[in-house]
């Protein structure tokens, strides 16, 4: 896997054409990365949550106890990481604990990033991170109504938008993300894209031996894939675990509506005010009459209307002065 | 228009009230103008930044918004009742064709001719329908992101309208029909402006003074 590769621009939000890697084979998925959880290796220890926080240099947010083995509630604007528990009854035999890793999944088709108007203020590498560039954030929030995963979140002192970088800092630098590296289990594993759907596709066979028939490796098609892989060994509880059946991105009518829309509106701009352009040149400016002309016009109109209560018919007088 | 020693005589056509609540509109329409081709086209970005940052017309922009609504909904209040359409708008309307080779209309037109109405009332239905629809632009979390969308669609679809009537409104009462923006600055109008434009108006006026 090569980094300068895989750091090239694929596109920008807000931005036609701004994809920049002229380099050969850039259509084969070589240089895609992702990373891969493994969610029956998972323990909830919530390393992962700690080496987020130190590696980005997060502040610390105070929780409460709300009934459960969860940190905190809810994904923060400093809080990027966050392993989700859930607990289901199941029918027969005692209860399904299930312990999903909260952070962005980095879609190949970002819902975020086709949201998004401020140009470059969300920015997809070839490799296949999606990240958001703050300085370029105006703070609309179109990109957290846009996420179909609940990913990006909003921070009311700086008025901008925050979520994973997937460590692309470490990445370019030929490291694994920080949740990776603190994994003492293996649950969180990260490589090529294609080692990580081998890995996965080979885990769910695994655990269909062991009895989970409904195991199945998440990378729905309707976000283009993922760049932040689940193996789910209960495949049936995909609600239950916070993760939607089937994602897409949202307004696939919406976009292209848009991009025309534009268009219409650039040309029809311009064709107005050439329009009016051409309009003054045939017909100029239309001064009134002399006073005296203007006002016995307006009088006789008056005694018109007394008499006959009709629009009367007048002389079209010239109303140009040389 | 005239080169003449004495002061013409002139006639009040818009009073200060009516002077200021035109020009807060106009002022802040033009900055939501400005802004909303910066927010909603990428190519016109750079627009943001004689606007205090992408991330400053953002904030502003629905604020200004309000604000605008609000002028709109008060030159509704005091101009209702000269903007109701009637037999002569009717007249006026089957002589359009005139009026815009001519600029000038035979109909005996009150203190707003038809044009001057319907432009009245497409910007108080533009200006209201663009708040509902900046809404959910406003506070995009608070609803789903195909109403968000959608939304957006209509938000812009309205702003082009307004493009349009804004081109039209601007040329006539500055390029093409000379002495009408002044009624609008300094508040007055020729005898001969008031006479061939607003005849049944201009003589109102007079019988009032006299």
């Amino acid at each position: 896997m090569t980094t300068e590769l895989g750091l090239s621009i694929k596109r920008k939000s807000a931005t036609p054409s701004s994809g920049t890697n002229i380099r050969r084979d850039h259509s084969i998925k070589q240089v895609e990365v992702s990373k891969l959880v493994d969610i029956d290796l998972c323990i909830g220890c919530k390393a992962c949550e700690v080496a987020c926080k130190e590696w980005n240099d997060l502040q610390v947010e105070e929780t409460h106890n709300f009934g459960g083995y969860q940190s905190h509630e809810d994904l923060t604007a400093s809080t990027w990481d966050l392993m989700r528990f859930n607990e289901v009854d199941l029918d027969n035999d005692g209860i399904a604990w299930l312990i999903r890793k909260d952070s962005c999944l980095h879609c190949e088709e970002p819902g975020c990033l086709l949201a998004c108007p401020a140009p470059g203020a969300i920015v997809q590498y070839e490799n296949g991170i999606v990240d958001f560039d703050q300085d370029k954030c105006i703070g609309c929030q179109y990109c957290v109504s846009g996420c179909p995963f609940d990913i990006p979140r909003f921070d009311a002192e700086t008025q901008k938008v925050y979520k994973c970088t997937m460590c692309v800092d470490r990445i370019g630098n030929g490291m694994e993300p920080a949740c990776v590296k603190a994994c003492p289990t293996g649950s969180i594993r990260f490589g090529t894209k294609d080692d990580m759907l081998h890995y996965g596709e080979e885990k769910v066979t695994k655990l269909k031996d062991r009895g989970f028939d409904d195991a199945l490796l998440y990378d729905p098609e309707g976000v283009g894939g993922l760049h932040m892989m689940y193996v789910v060994p209960r495949g049936e509880m995909l609600d239950e675990y916070g993760l939607p059946d089937e994602p897409t991105v949202k307004g696939a009518s919406f976009f292209p509506a848009m991009s025309g829309l534009r268009k219409l509106g650039s040309v029809a701009t311009w064709a107005g005010l050439l329009g009016a352009a051409v309009f003054f040149l045939r017909t100029g400016r239309r001064f009134p009459p002399p006073e005296d002309k203007a006002v016995a016009s307006a009088r006789e109109k008056g005694g018109a209307a007394e008499g006959e209560a009709q629009p009367p018919q007048e002389t079209r007088e010239e109303g140009r002065q040389p | 228009m005239r080169t003449q020693a004495e002061p013409q005589e002139m006639i009040v056509r818009y009073s200060m009230a009516e002077r200021l609540l035109h020009w807060f509109v106009a002022i802040t329409f033009i900055y939501l103008l400005l802004s909303g081709f910066a927010l909603g086209y990428p190519r016109m970005a750079w627009l943001n930044d004689i606007l205090g940052g992408g991330q400053t017309a953002r904030f502003l922009h629905p604020i200004v918004g309000v604000a605008f609504t609000v002028g709109v909904v008060l030159m509704f209040v005091i101009w209702l009742r000269d903007m109701v359409f009637d037999a002569k708008d009717r007249a006026w309307s089957r002589d359009l064709r005139n009026y815009v080779r001519e600029g000038h209309s035979s109909v005996d037109v009150e203190r707003f001719n038809a044009g001057q109405k319907g432009y009245f009332w497409f910007a108080v239905l533009t200006a209201v329908l663009l708040l509902i629809t900046g809404l959910p632009l406003w506070f995009p979390t608070l609803i789903s992101a195909g109403w968000n969308q959608s939304a957006r669609l209509l938000h812009h679809v309205l702003f082009l309208l307004t493009v349009g009537g804004f081109i039209i409104h601007v040329y006539m009462s500055t390029v093409m029909l000379p002495g009408t923006v002044e009624g609008m600055t300094t508040g007055r109008v020729t005898r001969a402006w008031a006479a061939w434009h607003h005849p049944s108006w201009f003589r109102k006026q007079e019988a009032d003074r006299n």
